[in-house]
């Protein structure tokens, strides 16, 4: 049990987590925000009376042609001593939004012929300033490779999920039959939880590469005469399967563990009760197993969803990238200031409050249709 | 009467005899079936490193012979002489030991009490900050490495090892604060409160009876924090150029690096979390199977 009497204590401990993950979480993910929907603009204050400090009355965009309609000479020190004459001008002109602004602004900002004379005069500078964009995201959208990357992360999702959740709980089964020897199966089925995503498509290039092991085993075999090339471009299929076997290889333990512990938490009992009725394993696992499992394969589903959307080194491993690209190899790109890159920040964030959208809608459409399918079962 | 009923039963224990005997046969079959389906996933998951491993250990003629051997013979080190030798690959290595090491650090002592806390304590917003812990270790890893690398790169902190743990603290941090926490609520509160009973500081009481309990789930934690940062590559690529990570430069390499140092390097990164893996593995169900509650 825990302490009931309010103290301070508990909030002083969780204290550093939570500066932590405001400064290392919340703040970049605000400015990610920040990235993708605003860029630089220039823009030229106009002032309500002749000082740096009066009242703005508006804004006026760059590059227009504004009426001069009074004109006042004052004098500026400079550092030597000397003075010089600085003009500040009253400049009538259209806003962005149409809307018509007059008021002072200094000769610095403004390309004027006759300090004196001219009657009109252009806009040339202003100050720096945040714009709201959809710029980025257009950018993103418009560019050719948006759709060949949204396209094959989801069906890397589509592929590989199934697969790996039947790899999966037939490995949580085989583990909670408890043999002779299981605690070496057990670490043999948690070796891949170390493995990263980078180390396991190099592991599955020398696979499938050229003169690779598939190859060798096939020829063994004699169903090939000579080796194939499986990772070419023509072949694109045979990078997807590579890819969605490396991944398989890769991630199923992480499930694996999760159902575990799922069915650790089933008694005993009703596998037992199911045995005893004569039930087959099949039916077993129909009806008692997956029922009372769907908690924790919700749980793996979310988790590994989100982490398909940020399938990245096995792709760039298995295909350089360029032959099957994927979101976080286009988010890699845009944001690259190498050879290969873009080298802009923006549309890179752009790319990666995509993937966050994304990943939050198939959170939110797991979590809902679970909640049918229980109320439907209830009802 | 007496009689009937114990015909009866004689008679239907030598027909359960039968019945016993049928079903310990199928068990055994049963069984069978599953070693050898154990065994399949075993070598599924064993046989790609074996190969890679084959590979790490052959002559560089082998590394390009068809067809394959499957036994790295002629038995040779010079292929991971060779990667480990190649130019940045031994600083690269330091940089990610460091990384790794400075994560481990900074995310179990900012763990260890804010899992102490929601394990031990019921107070107003505890489970919000549970909720929080969980979305947040969801979320994807790839959001925050832009603008963080765009920031670093304005305060003077991109390219450092130190960013680079900072980052990788962030990512570890949520999944920390829950192990953490799985670790203490292990720990019954009583023997805690037996020792306050006995005159212990509340201080004394956590450093001479809980600390000694929890500490191998600490380390295994601290242990799967410095893997998972071992091996992350995203981030790691956005905010370095000149100090990269270890899986920062291979990656960044990928296309004009040789095979030999591909394989030699994924065999390479795999050691070290295939070592730590094996110590931690005891933890492991105790670690991820309290998170998913």
């Amino acid at each position: 049990m825990a302490k009931r009497r309010f103290n301070l204590a508990p909030y002083l401990l969780i204290l550093p987590s939570f500066i932590y993950l405001v400064l290392f979480f919340a703040w970049p993910m605000g400015r990610s925000l920040q990235l993708a929907f605003q860029k630089d603009a220039e823009i030229l204050p106009v002032r309500a009376e002749i000082a740096d400090d009066a009242a703005v009355v508006g804004y006026l965009p760059m590059q227009i042609e504004v009426a001069i309609t009074d004109r006042e000479r004052s004098e500026e020190t400079l550092p030597n001593g000397r003075t010089r004459p600085v003009y500040w001008f009253k400049i009538a002109g259209e806003s962005e939004d149409g809307e018509q602004v007059e008021g002072w602004v200094n000769q610095k900002y403004l390309q004027v012929q006759s300090r004196t004379e001219s009657t009109s005069a252009r806009v040339v500078s202003g100050e720096g300033t945040k714009e709201w964009t959809l710029d980025w995201i257009k950018r993103m959208v418009n560019d050719h490779n948006f759709m060949d990357a949204l396209t094959t992360t989801l069906l890397l999702l589509i592929l590989i999920l199934p697969l790996q959740f039947a790899l999966a709980i037939t490995m949580a089964l085989v583990l909670q039959a408890r043999l002779k020897g299981s605690t070496i199966f057990l670490y043999i089925y948690a070796i891949p939880l170390g493995v990263s995503d980078l180390a396991a498509g190099l592991v599955w290039v020398n696979i499938f590469t050229q003169h690779g092991f598939l190859n060798t085993f096939l020829q063994k075999l004699g169903l090939i005469d000579s080796p194939y090339i499986f990772l070419s471009a023509d072949n694109k299929h045979w990078m997807i399967i590579a890819i969605v076997l490396a991944e398989v290889w890769r991630a199923t333990s992480i499930v694996m563990v999760i159902v575990v512990s799922g069915l650790q938490s089933i008694p005993d009992e009703y596998l037992e009760a199911g045995q005893l009725f004569g039930a087959s394993l099949w039916q077993r696992l129909r009806h008692i197993i997956l029922p009372l499992l769907r908690p924790s394969l919700q749980v793996a589903l979310i988790l590994r969803t989100i982490l398909a959307f940020q399938v990245f080194a096995v792709v760039v491993a298995l295909t350089g990238g360029r032959v099957i690209t994927v979101l976080a190899y286009e988010t890699y790109r845009w944001y690259d200031p190498g050879d290969t890159g873009f080298n802009n920040p923006n549309v890179a964030a752009a790319y990666a409050g995509f993937i966050m959208l994304i990943s939050l809608a198939f959170s939110v459409i797991y979590l809902r249709t679970v909640r049918t399918q229980e109320e439907a079962a209830s009802s | 009467m007496t009689t009937a009923a114990q015909k009866r039963t004689t008679t239907r224990s030598v027909a359960l005899d039968a019945a016993q005997r049928r079903a310990l046969r199928n068990l055994r079959l049963q069984r069978a079936g599953v070693y050898a389906l154990a065994i399949l996933i075993a070598v599924w998951i064993l046989l790609p490193i074996w190969l890679i491993a084959t590979m790490a250990f052959s002559t560089q003629a082998d590394v390009y012979a068809y067809p394959k051997q499957i036994i790295p013979v002629p038995f040779t080190t010079a292929t991971m002489d060779f990667f480990l030798n190649y130019a940045g690959i031994l600083d690269a290595t330091l940089n990610s030991v460091l990384v790794a090491l400075i994560t481990l650090v900074l995310s179990t002592a900012i763990a260890v009490p804010a899992g102490y806390a929601i394990s031990r304590y019921i107070f107003p917003g505890r489970n919000s900050y549970r909720l929080i812990i969980l979305a947040v270790r969801a979320f994807p890893i790839v959001i925050l490495a832009v603008p963080l690398a765009v920031a670093f790169l304005q305060w003077g902190m991109f390219d450092k090892v130190y960013s680079v743990a900072l980052m990788h603290t962030a990512l570890t941090l949520p999944t920390t604060i829950l192990v953490v926490s799985s670790v203490f609520a292990s720990v019954p509160v009583e023997f805690e409160e037996a020792a306050r009973v006995f005159g212990a500081s509340p201080a004394r009481a956590f450093v001479r009876v809980v600390f000694p309990l929890v500490l191998p789930g600490i380390a295994a934690s601290a242990i799967f924090t410095f893997v998972m940062s071992w091996n992350e590559v995203f981030a790691a690529t956005l905010l370095t150029v000149r100090n990269r990570t270890l899986p920062a430069l291979i990656l960044y390499t990928l296309n004009k690096s040789s095979l030999q140092f591909q394989y030699a390097g994924g065999f390479f990164m795999l050691v070290p979390s295939m070592i730590f893996i094996f110590f931690i593995r005891r933890y492991l169900f105790n670690m991820w199977g309290q998170i998913t509650k």
